[in-house]
């Protein structure tokens, strides 16, 4: 609840607008980042950041390199415990209510409900097949007739399944970068996270391949809390609902799209945005 | 060379243009000679060991040639069925330690007296044909029918071989009974064994009979009683065999023995290594494992004769071991100890090269796998080590290929006994010792005459040797390959 008043009235009444909803009314919040400080080593990187992300919604990261955004998205699934030194000095990030780096909570189960997909396109050298079925086969998953039917579904999902639904056996690396991006978000899908975090999934796509990923995106929202970091401001524009500009480290402004495209309420954004730096 | 260097004298001296384009070719000239002098000290290594090496199959084939003319080939038929006897005795007093009794023990011993006697008139032919061939291959077996004057043994041995029988037969009939169970179970097949051999009398005689000093000897015998030979013996008084079977058995051995150590050794530490250890733990391991290869071999060697072959075998007497079939073990100094020496060797080099091959897995893999839910056994286990498996493999060809070729510590600790282990014994022939083919250059190339066919033989050996090793290296090469393709 007092979360609630961290999310600007024009994003919220973006978000009512778009769903219909009566004002007033207390929204959820999927990812709730509050206060949180970073630090690799004794570099701080994230000063003071408080977020609030919308369930089911389109969230984009934007901002000059550098400036934290890609380590804010990976204190998400807590990605950044692979890094020696690197810890949250700090505030709290919960997700249902739950601090996700409390001691009882399980990393793994946290990065399972947390999906990811990286800036450059990553399949295992396995069959296509297996590329999805990985995430389900560690988990346990033994059941043949389980695996595929999530190995159809998320492929599915992921508009994918018509390319490759007579080749799962042939390997990943097969196929051309944009469908290799498009299997690792079907792989993270696969797992049915709620969150799926991307870090720049189009920067090394041609255009064609991201107008692809795009369009996917903006289907997978209505079931999938989404953040995304972008360079591109353009994509940014397109793909998200809420956009928060990050600079040095710091959070300068969280709104919805429209209101930071069109009528940034702080300069720096503004001067991101039009090009004037970054 | 004269391609990679442009034709300079054509420009102008002064023009400073071919002033540094001279510079250029000189360096050029530089790196290709020295590549180029690596290349012909290989070439030259390969044509002088098969130039020297493969004289030995002429010379082998000479040999061989005469130990049919001279009538060799003649005694050892009969020598065969004298040996067989002498193993047969040589079963008795092993059954003999497994009686207790005093009384039946006179008989037996009465027994195993008269049997060995029976083959007296026999080692009588033996011995004298034997004297007789050696005596014309001194000549050089030139006249084609003092070979005749051999012949006489085999009408001696068909006068002979009945008596023998009948002696035998008599004995066995009126062998004593044995008190003690297992005794006269095992002695029950020793008589099975030795009726078996009564009966291959005539078929020995057969063989005498049709045995012909003229046939001749086909020239790949020179090749195959090589390639395929199970005796290596030299500077004997009787005939010389070098067939590398036993050389190879025990290399192969070895080297199996030491791969089987240090693989997962090394593999595991490598992943340890690259994937779980903390900084300050890499720091210390890593260097410490590189280290061992830096020990000289002779220094291990040395250790594995007074610490780890020492500590097997004491190991294998102990009580708590008595369960394991083949222990304890008598020799101090066999494959295992030498393998475990070689796999202390080619750790480091498994370690560093699978550490790479780790190392190379591209980072989103691991990120993908972690991102996933997979925790660092699984991330390991199905991401990791599949996608360097190639890097392995190719990593523990190319220590298999060292072990294959080190020499120090297997002539060393192998044991050298120039004999294929005994196999019946299932994984007891690993605690048996052998001889290796990089131990038996190393042992003889010095006494040997130069030219000789020993000499010659060991040439072979080295040849073989390093065929194999280029084998080898040449998988590791293409496994290397293949790797990078599927990472690709």
């Amino acid at each position: 609840m007092v979360s609630l008043l961290k999310m600007p009235d024009s994003l919220q009444q973006h978000l009512r607008r778009e769903t219909n909803e009566p004002p007033n009314e207390p929204r959820e919040i999927a990812v709730e980042i509050d206060d949180v400080d970073f630090a690799y080593g004794a570099h701080q990187v994230l000063f003071d950041v408080d977020l609030a992300i919308p369930p089911r919604a389109v969230t984009a990261f934007i901002g000059p390199s550098g400036c934290g955004k890609t380590t804010l998205l990976r204190c998400i699934n807590r990605m950044n415990d692979l890094i020696d030194g690197a810890r949250l000095t700090q505030g709290s990030i919960k997700i249902d209510n739950v601090d996700i780096n409390a001691p009882e909570v399980d990393v793994v189960d946290l990065r399972r409900r947390v999906g990811m997909v990286f800036q450059k396109s990553n399949p295992f050298p396995k069959s296509i097949y297996e590329n999805i079925a990985y995430g389900l086969r560690i988990a346990g998953v033994k059941k043949r007739r389980a695996i595929d039917e999530a190995v159809e579904k998320s492929l599915r999902a992921a508009a994918l399944w018509d390319e490759v639904k007579d080749r799962l056996e042939k390997n990943a690396f097969g196929l051309s970068g944009g469908q290799q991006q498009r299997l690792c978000i079907a792989r993270a899908l696969a797992v049915e996270p709620q969150v799926v975090l991307m870090d720049e999934p189009c920067s090394a796509l041609d255009p064609i391949a991201t107008a692809k990923i795009e369009e996917l995106i903006h289907q997978l929202k209505s079931e999938y809390t989404i953040i995304i970091v972008t360079h591109n401001m353009q994509q940014a524009g397109r793909v998200s609902d809420s956009t928060a500009f990050f600079y040095l480290g710091r959070l300068i402004e969280f709104d919805a799209t429209e209101k930071i495209f069109s009528n940034p309420g702080e300069k720096r954004t503004e001067d991101y945005i039009t090009g004037r730096f970054g | 060379m004269e391609t990679f260097a442009p034709d300079v004298s054509s420009l102008p001296a002064a023009h400073p243009r071919a002033r540094r384009l001279s510079a250029d070719a000189a360096i050029k000239t530089f790196f290709a000679s020295n590549a180029f002098v690596a290349i012909v000290v290989l070439a030259l290594i390969t044509v002088f060991l098969v130039r020297e090496g493969f004289g030995f199959f002429g010379e082998n084939l000479k040999g061989i040639r005469l130990y049919r003319r001279a009538g060799l080939e003649y005694v050892d038929i009969l020598r065969a069925t004298a040996q067989r006897h002498s193993l047969l005795s040589r079963e008795l007093s092993q059954i003999r330690l497994q009686e207790s009794d005093a009384n039946a023990l006179a008989a037996f011993d009465q027994f195993a007296t008269g049997f060995s006697d029976a083959a007296d008139d026999l080692s009588g032919i033996v011995s004298d044909t034997g004297d007789q061939a050696l005596a014309l291959r001194e000549q050089g077996a030139t006249d084609p029918n003092a070979v005749t004057a051999l012949r006489v043994a085999e009408t001696r041995f068909d006068q002979t071989a009945p008596v023998m029988k009948d002696k035998i037969d008599n004995l066995i009939a009126t062998a004593p009974q044995l008190p003690t169970a297992r005794a006269q179970h095992s002695f029950e097949k020793w008589k099975q064994n030795a009726r078996v051999y009564l009966a291959s009398f005539p078929e020995t005689s057969q063989k005498l009979h049709a045995w012909n000093p003229n046939e001749p000897v086909p020239a790949y015998r020179a090749i195959t009683s090589f390639l395929f030979g199970r005796e290596w013996i030299t500077a004997s008084f009787w005939q010389d065999w070098y067939g590398i079977i036993p050389l190879l058995v025990g290399s192969i051995m070895v080297a199996a023995v030491a791969l089987a150590l240090a693989v997962p050794l090394g593999v595991a530490s490598a992943i340890y290594v690259s994937e779980i250890a903390a900084r300050g733990e890499k720091s210390l391991i890593k260097p410490y494992i590189e280290f061992i290869a830096a020990i000289p071999s002779v220094v291990l060697g040395f250790f594995g004769i007074a610490v780890v072959g020492q500590a097997v075998r004491a190991a294998s007497h102990m009580s708590i071991f008595h369960w394991v079939p083949f222990f304890p073990i008598s020799e101090r100094l066999n494959v295992f100890t030498a393998g475990s020496l070689l796999a202390l060797m080619a750790v480091p080099t498994i370690f560093t090269l699978s550490e790479d091959a780790l190392r190379n897995v591209p980072r989103g893999f691991k990120e993908a796998s972690y991102a996933l839910g997979a925790n660092r056994l699984q991330t390991i286990a199905r991401v990791l080590v599949p996608a360097s498996l190639s890097g392995i493999v190719s990593a523990s060809l190319l220590g298999l290929g060292r072990v294959i070729g080190e020499t120090m510590v297997v002539l060393l600790c192998a044991g050298n006994r120039i004999a294929i282990p005994d196999f019946t014994q299932g994984v007891g022939a690993f605690f048996q010792p052998v001889h290796t083919m990089t131990g038996i250059i190393a042992q003889e190339m010095g006494e040997v005459v130069r030219g000789s066919i020993h000499y010659r033989a060991l040439f072979m050996v080295g040849l073989v040797l390093f065929l194999l090793t280029l084998g080898i290296n040449y998988l590791a090469q293409k496994f290397v390959a293949r790797f990078r393709m599927t990472i690709g």
